[in-house]
This record gives C-alpha cells, structure tokens and sequence, in this order.
C-alpha cells in the first residue's frame, strides 16, 4: 500500500470510529454560543458515551432477541458505512466495496432495525418517532439517490473513490449540475443527521420526538452504541458532502489536509442553521425535500443538455 | 440427459397428481409431486448453467413443440424452487378431505400447465398454457373457499379482466406468428406499424397477467383468497410468467423498439412499483397486502426490463444485458421470498385463525420457526442486505442510473425519475415490512387467542426453513446468478462470476464481504455489551400500562404517510362521537384508503358497460314479431344494396 492510502484508511478508520463524536459535540457548542450560552464543550458527546459504557443495560420485559441485537447491528450498520466512504481518492478496500448504493442499504438497514425494536418494546413515543423517521426516509432516500445521481452521472461511477476524484479540482462547478446537486445533497444531510428544521437533537419531549423515538427504552451501552450511530451518521454524510458536493482539491494529500477544515466548517454551518431556523411540521418536511429532489433532477438534466 | 430430466420432473408431478386424489395416499402424492418439482429445479439449473438448450426451437408453425433454454430453464428452475416447498407444505396444511385432495391435485396441474407455458415452442401451445394457467387458480379459489359470495366476486373480477386484457397476448402472439417471427428476431423491422402493434398489445395483454398498475385490480382480490401454496404460487411464479413473455417478446423477437416505448416501459414499472407498494402499506390485512406488495415488485422487473430496452436502443449493450440481468434476478429473489412470507402467512393463519394486522402480535416467542423465517423474509423483501433483495434492487438501481448517464435529455430524465421512483419504492418497502413485522410477531399479544398460538408442524416449518435459506444463499453469492443471466440476453453480456457483483463503473457489491462485516461486527459488539442487566422493567408509557387497547394499530403507525399523501390518496375516515348528556360514551372511528384507480377508472367504466349492456339489451324484447322485424329490416336492406350495386 502507498503511503497516501494508509493514510487514507487510517483517516477514514480512526476518524470515523472515534473523532466522529466530535462532530455533534462541536455542532452543539457552537449552536450554544450563537444563542448567547456557554454551553457544553466540544467534547460533551464522549463524556456521555463514558457515563453510558459504566452503567448497565435495562431488559424490557416482553421483549425478543429483535430487542437485545437491535443496537449492536446499529452499531455494525455504520461501522461498515463508515468502512465504506473513503477520505481521499485513493484505491483502497476495507471488504465492504466502495459503492455508494450499498452505503444507501445499510442506512436503510440500521433504520429498519431501529424501528423494529420500537415495536418490540411495544411503547407509543417510540413507535411515533419511528413512524415519522420512516415517513421522511421515503422522500429522504429519493432525494438522496437523486443527489448521488447527479455526481455519478458527472463521474460516470458509483465508485466513491471515482466519485471523489472525478469532482475535485474547479471544473465541474463551471457547469450548474453539481451545484445542484450540492443543494439537494445539503438538505439531505440536514435531514439524515437528525437536525433542524427537520428534526430537534435537543428535544427531551417525547411527543416532538423522530431520530431520538425508538432510542427512548434503552440504557447503558445498548444506548451508547446508539448515541455513537447517530454521530457516525454525522461523519458519513458530512465527508460524502465535503469530499464529493463541496470544492475539493485533486492532490490526495490535499484532500486529507482539507478535510478537518471542510468538516468543521460544515459543523458551523449546521450550527448556525439550526440558530436560525425552528423546527418545521413534520409534515411538511416532505415539501422541502421535494424541492431539493426537483434541484437535483434539474442537475442531471442540465448535464444531459450541456453533454450532448 | 437433461430432456430426461425434464420429462421425469414434469412425469412425477403427473403421478403425483393422480395418488393425490386417493385418500389413503394422499400425503405420498404430494410428496411426489414435491420431489418432481425438485427434479424440475435441478434440470433447470443445470440448463442455466451450462446453456445447452434441450428440445425443438421457436417455430411460427402452428405444430406442438417443446423445447428449453436458459430462460425457460430460469424460469423452471424458479418454479420447482418455489413448487418443491409449496407442496410439501401442502400435505400439512390441507386436509383429507375430497375438497383438500382435489386441491392438492389442482396444484399439482396449476404447476404443470406453467411448466408447459415456459417449454412451449409453437404459438398454440404457448397460448394454451397461457389460458389454463389463468384458469387452474380461478377453480382452485373457488374448491377452496366453497364459492361463497366473496370467492365467486373475486374470481369474476379476476377472469374478466385477465381475459379482457388477455386479448392483448393473443393478438400479440398470432401476429408474431402470422408474420413468422415466433421465435426468429430480425423478421420485423424496426418502428414498422407491426413491431409497435405487437409491442403494445403484449404490453396490454401479458401486462394484465403480470398485475402492472393500472391493469392489476384482479390480483389484490385473487391472490389472498386461494390457499397459501397457491397464493405463494401465483405470486411467486404465475404473474413472472408474464414477465418471462414479455422478455421473448420485447428483447428476444421485436429487435431493438423505439425509446419511446422504452420509456413507456420505464413509466408503467415506476407507477407500478411505488403504487403497489403505498396501498400494501395501508393494508390491514396479511395476504392482501403481500399481494399489493407483489406489484411492487413486479414494476421493479418492469424498471429493469425498460432499462434493458432503453439501454439497448441506445447501443449500450453490456449494461442492457445487466439491466435484463437485474429484472430476471429480481424475478428469482422476489419467487423466494413471495413465497416464502405466503407460507408464513399460511401458517399463521392456521395457528391464529386470523390474519387481520390488528389482531396479532407477539408470534415469534410462539412461532420462533415460522417467525425468524418471516422477519427473513421480510427484511429480504425490503431490499436490505445482505440478503437476496438487496442485490437484486442494487443491479437494478445501476442500471437506472446508467439510463441517466446515457447522455440523451429526455430518456436520461426518465431515467433519473424512475431511479428516484426506486428509491422511493425502496424506503416505502422498509416501513411496509417494517409495520408488518411490529404487528405480526412483535409486542405483547393483541387479542387472547393469540397468546395461546402453537408452532406448525414439521413439514410446513421446513418449507419456510428451506425458503429462508434461499434468500440468505441467494444474498451471499447472487454474482455466481449474475454471471450466466447476463448471458440470457440475444447480444450476450458478460460477468465475471464471483460470489458478489462486480462491474465496471460501479463500487461493486461484495456481499460475502458486507455480510462478514456485518455479522462479525455484531457479535463483537453483543459481546462487548456484557450482559450487565439491571432488573427486567416494563416498558415506560409515562407511566400507563401498555394494554391491548392502547397498542399502536397500523392506521396508527403510518398515519404520518397518510396525512403528507392526503391530496393524492384522497382516504377516507368517519368518526362518530356518541354523548350522552355531555359524556363522550362511544366513539366509533372507520378509516380506509380506497384505491384511486378501482375508484376512478374500473368503477366508472364498469358503470357505463353496464348502462350500454341495459340499453343494448332493449333491442332483445323476445316477442317473435320484433324479431321477424329485424329479418325484414335486413332482407330489405340487402336487397336494396344490391340494387344499387354495393355488393357487387
């Protein structure tokens, strides 16, 4: 393996595994300070995940085996999605392949099992927040593959690694088909980690609940492998945004050492949105998201009128 | 050797039929029968495999002939992968009794005019086929369920409309073999009025049988009447039988079709896909919404196969013969496990006594077989990995996106909405099951009677064990599929076979990887976990019991897609409030999404057939002196025509 590669995957592993948790820390500090608080530090995420890990975990009573795995294959889920989506543009495989639809099925994955468990433990907060994180999902995962579409159609693959490379560098932005899709895939991300105006991280209202329903019967480690899911989600789409929907440089070097800025830059942005915005009606989320789907939909077509 | 095969499959499925009826041995022949389809499996994969074809070619004679290829040959071996299961499930699952053999012994035929469908050769066997397999369900719902009311509705329904778009495949067919090109590719010639001609009446007639939106109103009413085996039958094999003419049609014979008609395709799978899927979401009851689902599934098939036409019209040819691949692929995991949950549901029913959504739950303590086998089945059919239906929607996705990276404006647009269409239908499929699942084994028992279920017996827990299986094995390594499907296609496509999918231009799909991953993960992190539990506690519903009353109902669970669905569903909802001096006393609520298509084409044109057939039915008074009227009226014109020369 070249040297950029075992950084790459070193990047990619330690990064997604374990400074992950950074990620909404610093969304929430910063969020904090733009609403005139001190409010926690960045690092308030791991001192959770350490409360979490010490205490132990609760057994429903009634419940199956849907209920005891449910958050370990969470965990497994974004552990091999996080395997998958790679930092920089360089050949390497974890096993689990490179391909961006997979990475759609494994979401769809640790979802659906999430929101089996809320109906193993048979309580209605959860299965509330379970229902309407499904009812998004349908117009989030349209819109995602329509985001995705517009930079595989720019790239000709579906390889990530292809993907990446293909975007980087100023070109491609000359044409209006990336940054539509930017759009799209923006909202997407706004949507996928559970943040505002699609969804309130801080919510403890179990009535205003989506992301955080089907997570309310658990304690200690289950809920700590949970907790660490939602910030590797964080991770995931915000380097797919960074590394493919934002500028990025063609130096695989480059694309590593811009990265931390990019992300961090991202946390603000999604910090200062969710200063700006309040939550919207759940049901009219579809809408918003129905507008990003059109962008993207528009992107595709502009490179099919600007190609031929 | 394989023809020998063949003919030992399809002759132990005869025999079987015939001990079938006997009530001493009726057991024995289902078995046989079983066995048979597994021969009929095995010399099917075998021709799939090696792709020597067995019997007589396609001829436009009007002679019987029969022969195999490696499409048939997928075809069968799907149909005995799905029979060999079905009818050993049989012998526990019907009863002894005159009624119970002869529906034994229907399925055992229903199994062998397909078969005979997918061998046939020659225009009239194959239309032959195509009328019994229609007809050998309609007798087998109505032995069944007596022909009460509701069966002998259905079945009307189910024939009349099967047969009236049927006219379709029987145009289509004759035409083709008046023109010769049954079976000769290259005798019609592109965008010539007989290519569009054959083109739409197959997609007319052989779409109705495969239960495409909007010609499907037949299937939700006919699959969940018949009996399980059955059910898991017609959903798992008849309406993919459809799908296999159509594949002659348009890819084998037609050449290559206009885009137009690619796209048309394309449209018919995407409403298809994500209509069939939104109504199975609001169903409330089992077998029906397994149905709903089945159209679904089939427009997935109809997306790979447009993008097949599509790809191919644009010289694209290595990923229109995936894009076949991803249709014929989907076709043998969407049999697995169709028929896989129809079993279960069979099951259930059997042990419950019900199927309504509402009424369930709780089943995989009781049912841990037929349970683990359902959430398989379930989490398959939703298209997660890494099991078969992942895979096969990943291929299909590719291709839709490769529709989009065609570089032609329009037919890239379509491309691009029916991959957002997919992904729709894909999401959707997750809250589907997801609901089914919850309400079906999950939470505490929502009726008494349902605390008490038992497991079935051993030989219907070992179909669904052996259905379970295929999915799990047909998830690990569907690229060994991949690789000889491709090969399916007139112009041959090419795939390297290894256990996961990898082609160029994709990330590829290594699901032995994605599996091994997954699972290994999991176990690491269960067993971090400990097993330092605090002692067992009740769910917390701030505080209120979780009593049956209050258990979330399906309506419940996917109230929030309603409610965002509203302008386009348009569901109904009554609620009556009684009060009794200012007490609420009852509250009555009835809530339904009614189909918008029954509601809005099939009722209306049923409507005015109806008002024409009672006008027309005027001209038939019965008095013999208007009937010797209407003979005057046309001697009187025929003489007059002559006189004025028009007859010559």
């Amino acid at each position: 393996m070249t040297a950029p590669a075992v950084a790459g995957v070193t990047v990619q592993v330690i990064g997604g595994l374990m400074l992950s948790p950074l990620l909404p820390g610093l969304i929430q500090h910063w969020k904090a300070r733009l609403q005139g608080r001190r409010g926690p530090s960045p690092l308030q995420p791991y001192r959770e995940l350490r409360r979490l890990w010490s205490k132990s975990t609760v057994d429903v009573a009634g419940t199956t085996v849907v209920y005891r795995f449910a958050p370990a294959v969470v965990g497994a889920c974004l552990v091999a999605a996080v395997g998958l989506v790679p930092v920089n543009a360089v050949r390497t495989n974890l096993g689990v392949g490179r391909d961006v639809i997979v990475l759609v099925g494994l979401l769809a994955l640790a979802r659906f099992v999430a929101a089996a468990s809320a109906w193993d433990v048979a309580n209605g907060f959860s299965l509330m927040g379970a229902s309407r994180d499904l009812t998004m999902a349908v117009f989030a995962e349209a819109t995602l593959l329509l985001a995705l579409a517009v930079a595989a159609v720019l790239t000709g693959t579906t390889n990530l690694l292809g993907m990446i490379a293909g975007t980087a560098g100023g070109g491609v932005w000359s044409s209006p088909a990336l940054p539509l899709g930017a759009l799209a895939f923006g909202l997407v991300v706004v949507a996928e980690t559970g943040r505002q105006p699609f969804d309130n991280p801080d919510t403890h209202l179990e009535l205003t609940m989506i992301h955080e329903g089907p997570l309310l019967e658990y304690a200690g480690r289950d809920l700590a492998y949970l907790q660490w899911a939602t910030a590797a989600r964080h991770w995931v789409v915000m380097v797919l945004a960074a590394q493919i929907f934002l500028p990025h440089p063609r130096g695989v070097w480059a694309q590593l050492a811009t990265l931390p800025f990019v992300l961090t830059l991202m946390c603000g942005a999604l910090a200062l949105v969710e200063t700006l915005l309040a939550k919207m009606r759940v049901l009219l989320a579809p809408r918003l998201l129905g507008v990003a789907a059109s962008a993207a939909l528009l992107g595709v077509i502009a490179r099919g009128v600007g190609g031929s | 050797m394989s023809a020998a095969l063949y003919w030992l499959g399809g002759g132990a499925i005869a025999v079987g039929v015939v001990v079938t009826l006997f009530r001493a041995q009726w057991r024995r022949g289902l078995a046989v029968q079983a066995v048979g389809a597994t021969v009929l499996m095995v010399a099917g994969i075998a021709t799939v495999a090696t792709g020597h074809t067995v019997g007589a070619a396609f001829t436009s004679q009007l002679t019987p002939r029969w022969g195999v290829d490696r499409l048939s040959g997928l075809f069968l071996a799907t149909l005995g992968l799905v029979a060999a299961p079905a009818l050993a499930y049989s012998s526990r699952y019907l009863n002894d009794s005159l009624r119970g053999r002869l529906v034994g012994a229907l399925t055992g035929a229903f199994v062998l005019a397909m078969a005979g469908l997918a061998c046939a050769r020659d225009a009239i066997t194959f239309l032959g086929g195509w009328e019994l397999m229609s007809l050998l369900p309609a007798v087998i719902i109505l032995l069944h369920r007596n022909a009460d009311s509701e069966s002998r509705r259905s079945v009307f329904i189910y024939l009349a409309i099967t047969h009236l778009g049927g006219v379709g495949t029987w145009v289509a067919v004759l035409l083709l073999a008046h023109a010769g090109a049954f079976g000769t590719a290259g005798v019609i010639h592109y965008g010539s009025g007989l290519q569009i001609g054959v083109a739409v009446a197959a997609l007319i007639g052989m779409g109705t049988k495969a239960g495409v939106v909007p010609l499907h109103a037949w299937l939700p009413r006919a699959h969940p009447l018949a009996p399980a085996p059955v059910s898991a039958l017609m959903s798992g094999v008849m309406v993919k039988l459809a799908l296999y003419a159509m594949i002659r049609v348009f890819v084998d014979w037609l050449g290559v079709l206009p885009t137009w008609f690619g796209v048309l395709v394309l449209v018919v799978g995407a409403v298809s896909a994500v209509g069939g899927i939104t109504y199975a979401l609001f169903q409330h009851e089992l077998k029906r919404l397994l149905a709903m689902s089945s159209i679904e599934n089939i427009g997935i098939m109809v997306l790979g196969l447009g993008a097949c036409l599509l790809l191919r019209a644009h010289d694209e040819t290595a990923w229109a013969a995936l894009a076949l691949a991803a249709a014929l692929l989907h076709m043998v995991n969407h049999a697995v496990f169709k028929a896989l949950l129809f079993l279960c549901a069979g099951s259930i029913e059997q042990s419950v006594g019900s199927l309504e959504l509402n009424r369930l739950g709780g089943l995989l303590r009781r049912m841990p077989w037929t349970g683990l086998a359902f959430v398989i089945g379930a989490m398959a059919i939703a298209g997660l990995p890494p099991l078969n239906g992942f895979a096969s929607e990943w291929l299909t996705l590719q291709a839709l996106l490769h529709v989009a990276m065609s570089g032609h404006v329009g037919d890239g647009a379509a491309g691009d909405v029916a991959l957002a269409a997919l992904g729709a239908t894909a999401a959707l499929a997750v809250f589907c099951f997801v609901k089914v699942v919850g309400l079906v084994l999950l939470g505490p028992p929502r009726r008494a009677h349902v605390r008490d279920a038992v497991e079935v017996a051993a030989p219907m827990r070992a179909a669904v064990a052996v259905l379970a299986a295929a999915c799990v094995g047909l998830g690990l390594v569907p690229g060994l599929l991949v690789s000889r499907l491709v090969a399916i296609a007139p112009w041959s496509g090419q795939a390297p076979a290894h256990a996961g999918v990898s082609v160029p231009g994709t990330g590829s799909l290594p699901t032995v990887g994605i599996a091994v991953v997954l699972v290994a993960v999991t176990v690491a992190l269960t067993l971090l976990r400990g097993r330092r539990v605090a002692a067992t506690a009740p769910t917390w519903a701030s505080g209120q019991p979780i009593v049956p009353a209050l258990a979330w109902s399906t309506a419940g669970f996917t109230k929030p897609l309603r409610l965002v669905l509203e302008v386009v569903l348009r569901p109904r909802r009554e609620i009556d409030v009684h009060t009794d001096g200012g007490v609420v006393t009852e509250v009555a609520y009835a809530g339904e999404v009614p189909n918008l298509i029954d509601e809005r084409i099939y009722r209306p044109v049923a409507r005015w057939s109806l008002a024409g057939a009672a006008r027309a039915r005027r001209l038939q008074s019965g008095s013999l002196g208007t009937y010797v009227g209407y003979l005057i009226c046309l001697v009187l014109v025929v003489l007059i025509a002559a006189r004025i020369g028009w007859l010559g």
